[in-house]
């Protein structure tokens, strides 16, 4: 084992260079995460199941394919992973529930077929909130995940077994899904990079559905480059997601172009709205003043309807999710309940057994939001609201290049101590109304809290279809941190 | 119980239909890749898609979209360029989602309507509009809207007593047909009886092939249809409670199960009794109607608009290219058969309804100078010999037909020897003069001929010859009989008629 090799040190551009100039092998590469992962993720319980065999015949490819001088794609040997609600065949895919631990993806997710195809190396599925459902990662059936940075704070959620991995130097480059801040937020406890693109970048073709309209799928990484890298490979028009568009942006491209003259949107109204604490919002603070100190010009701008995002998000989120769920009835597949008399008591009982209980409070929730009496007084105002919301976004972005808001309220919080649903709720204030825009929006971390000492965090968000600006901001402000994106305590060998 | 003739003198009935269509003519499923093909072994035409897989989502079938603009279009229905398709949520194992993908308040093809043509038998049914000299009237019915869906699996229940899944020892679902393209078609409560319903069904089917979107077989369920009846007091213009009725799998079966349905409703009103708003299902066997459930509280479904699948947006050079393609409707080229080949109305009605008779009927009278006996060997002869068959590959060309109305045409054969020819043509694909010349065929119409055997008839028979001359003018029958069986078949019994006749009276 070359103890040169670690892949918690290494970028995305480090490991394609350093395997195309020849300095490592992909099977290395593949022993050496898997070396990390040994050591670090009985403390930190990123991933449910490992892919070795997976992730050793891709890297024999890539290694004959580098031999024979073929093409070996734009993420060749990254150790990846990919969170549990994406399909892959010879994995389990189990959202993180009961109701789905014996099921077997009988066929790819466009988004990890894309990775795979550029050249990343499948290491295995990340853990995750209960169908996506939280903000924790402890609804999770399979077990919590620790946040590297404190092992006994959650790593947020629901894609905390992907923030995790990125953080915990698990993995190079992970998936998760967003659907109301399932990146962003798990991003910014875990001090890593995340990124919600515009609805429609990335094929959702594959990944186990929560919100339909809401969910989208992202990278994390450990710098803005390498999510821009990993987005490359993830985005562009999926035949199988009549949804998903058309897309030829090459992300990496204006990484370096600054932020000169850019005009950043500030909302002092929302961000330091009730909720945020005193040191989120000195974060977006100081990143506001590094903006302007990069050369952008600070625009305070007004979203007057924001305020209902979240009302409008816990109609149309669980509405949705109620319906996408009502497949699990464990006829096909899924748990199935014993020595049932008839179907009816099949469907309750092995629902009732399958679910936990915040999956069956959103079932239940959307069940009765989308009820003939309910219809019109919750789930069609919350469409109306969502109409304004957008049209906020688009408002605002007539007169700004991107946003800048907190990701979360505060920083990680420990296990427990955020029980009941409406508190954990409010973990995706600031993040929920871009899902229901539909634009894309990153997590940038921003260094250890003043009052807490955990990692902080800011987001930007762009217009739709504006993910290049997002990321070219981001990866402009990024330099005014010089910061660990691996936490201390995972750094191979110390640091 | 009264006969429906009786309660039409007090009661007027208020029908509207539900026809499912299968779209059988695509090659694909409504979202996903999967073959079309009813023959096929159980499950394996699915992919992740149609079977509801966590994750799959769905991509409409363009083509299917063509086809129901196609529908809207031939039945005159304002083609909406916004539609949405929407998630209808009912768990049962036949839908693997436990939604069904169809449309909301706004479906691609809205008010549209057909006039109806009634004539002949059953147009008595209806007392309250004016019929013509023949019988028939003119009545429109409006379509309210034709809407996409989805096809649900199929199910059969083992052990139990009937087919149903209570009681089952175990269920089998076949997935082949889930994610099969259907379109809903609504009318008006704009039926008044049942031979409406039935005509009205026909005619549709007719469009349905013309246009080429489905096979529309009721007995193999690519065509459905649901009524819904209720009844009111002639004279009145409000509505009575209405029972929905399923599993009329046949044109008679519509017509029956309706008019059972109407005369039930009519017996328990006249007796003072209420009409309970709920779904019956009709029994072929016995020809009445049962409750299969009562419509206490309406379902609710929790309809949706489908958030995997954006509004569809049509645009006028999409739907302009569609109506291009709308071939000549069966009432146009009913007409145009009467203009044409100057074929009776039930004829060309009867041909034109469908597409491969009509194609057979166009060939061989192209260039004939003998539709009318084409159409009528075609009707009265072919459709009988066919037993059902396909008329587009049995072994008469649509030539050799119009040769074989050349033949009787022309007097060289019987129309009795026209039948065996056609027999001997399906069987072997040999031409008519092959046959004709071959089994010694030809009409005798040489009167001299003809004459003799006649006369020698009227000689043998002189007490027959007494009791026509006493009244019993049907004995000429009689005489035309023998003298057909002298000639083995071959006389011309137009002329041997006019001798016999001449011999009789004279």
């Amino acid at each position: 084992m070359m103890t040169a090799l670690d892949p918690a040190k290494l970028s995305v551009a480090d490991i394609t260079s350093g395997f195309a100039a020849g300095e490592f092998s992909a099977r290395e590469m593949v022993d050496a995460a898997f070396e990390v992962i040994e050591q670090r993720d009985k403390d930190i319980h990123a991933f449910l199941e490992l892919t070795p065999e997976l992730a050793y015949a891709k890297a024999t490819e890539l290694d004959e394919a580098r031999a024979k001088g073929e093409p070996i794609g734009p993420l060749a040997a990254v150790p990846s992973g990919f969170k549990d609600n994406m399909n892959q065949v010879g994995t389990h895919t189990t959202c993180g529930s009961a109701m789905l631990e014996s099921y077997v993806s009988p066929y790819d997710a466009t988004c990890v077929a894309n990775i795979i195809k550029a050249g990343g190396l499948p290491l295995g599925k990340l853990n995750m909130d209960e169908f996506a459902f939280g903000s924790s990662t402890e609804t999770s059936y399979f077990g919590r995940t620790m946040n590297p940075w404190d092992l006994e704070r959650v790593p947020g959620g629901s894609s905390g077994g992907s923030a995790a991995a990125v953080a915990g130097g698990l993995a190079t480059i992970t998936l998760g899904s967003d659907t109301g801040g399932s990146i962003r937020q798990p991003a910014a406890f875990c001090g890593v990079v995340g990124l919600k693109p515009t609805y429609g970048v990335v094929s959702r073709y594959g990944v186990v559905a929560f919100g339909s309209s809401l969910d989208q799928v992202g990278p994390f990484g450990k710098t803005v480059r390498d999510v821009a890298s990993a987005l490359n490979a993830l985005s562009g028009r999926d035949p199988l997601d009549c949804t998903s568009q058309e897309c030829t942006v090459d992300f990496t491209a204006n990484l370096e172009e600054g932020v000169r003259g850019m005009k950043v949107g500030i909302i002092p109204s929302l961000t330091f709205a009730e909720g945020a604490t005193p040191e989120v919002r000195q974060a977006v603070e100081e990143a506001a003043r590094n903006l302007e100190g990069l050369g952008a010009e600070l625009v305070e701008v007004d979203l007057p309807h924001v305020e209902a995002s979240l009302a409008a998000y816990y109609v149309i989120g669980p509405a949705e999710a109620f319906s996408n769920l009502s497949r699990f009835d464990s006829i096909r597949y899924g748990h199935r309940a014993q020595g049932c008399a008839d179907l009816v008591e099949q469907y309750e009982r092995s629902r009732a057994e399958g679910f936990s209980t915040e999956a069956r409070r959103r079932i239940m929730l959307g069940s009765y939001l989308l009820s003939a009496d309910a219809y019109n007084t919750y789930y069609y105002p919350a469409q109306q609201v969502r109409t304004l919301i957008t049209r906020d976004y688009v408002e605002a972005f007539k007169k700004v290049d991107v946003i800048l808001l907190p990701t979360s309220p505060r920083t990680a919080f420990k296990f427990g101590e955020i029980s009941d649903p409406t508190s954990m709720y409010l973990s995706d204030m600031f993040t929920v109304s871009i899902n229901i825009a539909g634009n894309g929006g990153i997590s940038l971390p921003t260094g250890p809290g003043v009052d807490t000492g955990l990692p902080t965090a800011v987001q930007l968000v762009g217009p739709q279809f504006g993910d290049d600006v997002i990321l070219r901001a981001a990866a402009a402000l990024e330099t005014c941190y010089d910061i660990p994106r691996v936490a201390p305590m995972c750094a191979r060998g110390g640091e | 119980m009264k006969t429906i003739q009786e309660v039409f003198r007090d009661w007027e009935a208020v029908i509207g239909l539900e026809v499912h269509t299968e779209l059988t003519t695509l090659k694909t499923k409504m979202f996903c890749d999967c073959p079309i093909d009813f023959g096929a072994p159980p499950n394996t035409h699915t992919c992740p898609v149609c079977l509801g897989l966590p994750g799959a989502l769905p991509v409409p079938n363009r083509a299917a979209i063509e086809s129901i603009v196609l529908a809207g279009l031939a039945t005159n229905c304002d083609i909406e360029k916004r539609s949405m398709f929407y998630r209808k949520t009912y768990m049962y194992p036949d839908m693997p989602k436990n939604f069904q993908t169809t449309q909301g308040p706004i479906a691609f093809c809205m008010r549209g309507g057909l006039d109806l043509t009634v004539s002949g038998q059953g147009s008595d049914e209806r007392i309250d509009v004016e019929h013509a000299e023949d019988g028939s009237y003119t009545t429109h019915i409006g379509i309210t809207r034709i809407h996409m869906e989805e096809d649900a699996g199929k199910m059969i229940h083992v052990g139990g007593t009937d087919g149903r899944i209570a009681g089952a020892s175990y269920s089998l679902v076949d997935y082949n047909r889930a994610g099969t393209p259907l379109i809903e078609l609504v009318t008006e409560p704009d039926l008044r009886t049942p031979e409406e319903a039935r005509r009205f069904m026909q005619k549709l089917r007719q469009i349905f092939l013309a246009i080429g979107i489905s096979d529309c077989s009721m007995e193999e369920g690519s065509m459905r249809c649901d009524g819904n009846i209720s009844l009111r007091r002639r004279g009145s213009t409000g509505f009575g409670t209405k029972t929905e009725l399923k599993n009329m799998n046949s044109f008679k079966a519509l017509h029956d199960g309706l008019a059972y349905e109407i005369c039930r409703q009519a017996e328990v009103l006249e007796q003072g009794g209420v009409i309970y708003q709920e779904t019956r299902h009709f029994e072929p066997a016995t020809k009445r109607t049962i409750v299969m459930r009562t419509k206490e509280t309406a379902e609710d479904y929790r309809l949706f608009p489908e958030p995997d699948l954006a509004p569809y947006d049509l645009s006028d050079e999409f739907i302009e290219r569609v109506r291009a393609k709308l071939p000549e409707l069966p009432d146009a080229k009913s007409a145009r058969y009467q203009d044409e080949f100057g074929l009776a109305a039930a004829d060309a009605e009867t041909l034109a309804g469908d597409p491969a008779w009509a194609r057979f009927f166009e060939d061989a009278a192209a260039g004939s100078g003998h539709a009318v006996r084409i159409a009528n060997l075609m009707i009265n002869e072919l459709a009988g010999q066919l037993k059902g068959g396909d008329i587009a590959t049995c072994k008469v060309a649509p030539a050799s037909l119009a040769e074989l109305a050349d033949l009787v045409d022309g007097d060289a054969i019987s129309g009795k020897q026209a039948k065996e020819v056609l027999a001997e043509m399906l069987e072997t694909g040999d031409g008519p003069a092959a046959i004709v010349e071959r089994r010694g065929m030809k009409q005798v119409s040489d009167a001299g001929e003809l004459e003799a055997i006649v006369e020698q008839l009227i000689a043998d028979n002189p007490d027959k010859v007494e009791a026509y001359r006493n009244g019993k003018k049907g004995l000429t029958g009689f005489f035309v009989g023998q003298a057909m069986k002298a000639t083995k078949g071959q006389g011309n019994p137009k002329v041997i008629s006019q001798i016999v006749t001449r011999y009789l009276e004279g």
